[in-house]
């Protein structure tokens, strides 16, 4: 099945179906992820929409990753990616560190945290949208790439620019399954 | 008045003491937990008056852990902070015995809406 990630659409708050599985509209998706942000970080640095690139923008080296699995009245799993940069700056952010703070001050287990609570913000209101009762999983963060399991598939992508580096928030539910 | 906050996330603990602050409420005694396990032993040794739970955490949830509480007799009172306001969850706090239920992102007026209906 082939979707046009970007012009998925729907009523605001309503699954969409596509045919083959349930999924959230990328663009509640957007949404759901710009209120994150702005609630998080303020709108002192905007999250900008931006095209989506052919291939990933993440250099494996410098990239930071987070995963949440939603399971029971829907099954799927949300993903977040973001560059090294972004990461740490969202964290000095989050923590309201001043933005001056050295990057070596910055534990990766502060990184890791703030980017496990981001993906726990976006799963847990994707979550929200979708058939229930689910259990949204604690959040898994690596720094890297995510490695997306070979029984997933994406359903939703949506990808921003924030503090001039790009952000990935991804939408994955099992191949093969129906998901009613 | 002492709020005890249980959040496996040192982050988002930090930024809902921000948020108290930012809300008005900023004068409170705060004592943290890390998970529901350890809040609960909490609630029996620092006596809160209030507790603010996310829901989903390590080792007890935040669901569990106000099930232990009202099963031994507490009356503490109770408010989940969660990523999780979705209404079957909402129904899910309030059967257990949760004043309220804040969902994640929020605002200082959340809090404040939330905190008054309690004090």
């Amino acid at each position: 099945m082939n979707l046009d990630l970007r012009t998925v659409t729907g009523d605001f708050g309503l699954p969409v179906d596509t045919g083959d599985v349930v999924a959230p509209a990328a663009d509640d998706v957007y949404e759901l992820t710009a209120e994150v942000w702005s609630s998080l970080l303020g709108n002192a640095i905007p999250l900008l929409s931006r095209p989506v690139p052919p291939g990933t923008p993440f250099d494996p080296a410098g990239a930071w990753s987070a995963s949440v699995s939603v399971s029971g009245g829907w099954h799927g799993m949300v993903t977040v990616e973001l560059t090294e940069y972004a990461a740490r700056t969202l964290t000095r952010a989050m923590l309201a560190l001043p933005d001056e703070t050295p990057d070596d001050e910055l534990g990766d287990a502060d990184v890791a945290d703030a980017v496990g609570e981001l993906v726990n913000m976006v799963g847990g209101n994707v979550k929200s949208l979708m058939p229930g009762p689910s259990t949204l999983s604690l959040p898994a963060v690596a720094a890297g790439r995510a490695a997306f399991p070979s029984e997933v598939h994406e359903v939703a992508r949506v990808d921003v620019t924030w503090a001039g580096e790009p952000v990935r928030v991804g939408v994955h539910v099992p191949t093969g399954e129906s998901n009613r | 008045m002492k709020i005890l906050i249980a959040d496996d996330s040192r982050v988002m603990r930090q930024i809902v003491v921000r948020t108290l602050r930012q809300a008005g409420h900023g004068g409170h005694d705060i004592v943290e937990a890390e998970n529901g396990k350890q809040a609960l032993e909490l609630v029996q040794s620092e006596q809160p008056d209030l507790v603010l739970s996310d829901w989903n955490m390590p080792e007890m949830t935040g669901i569990d852990c106000l099930s232990a509480l009202r099963a031994s007799g507490s009356t503490v009172k109770f408010g989940f902070v969660t990523s999780e306001g979705s209404d079957e969850m909402r129904e899910r706090a309030a059967a257990a015995g949760a004043a309220f239920l804040i969902a994640k992102p929020f605002t200082p007026e959340a809090f404040d809406d939330a905190l008054r209906s309690v004090i």
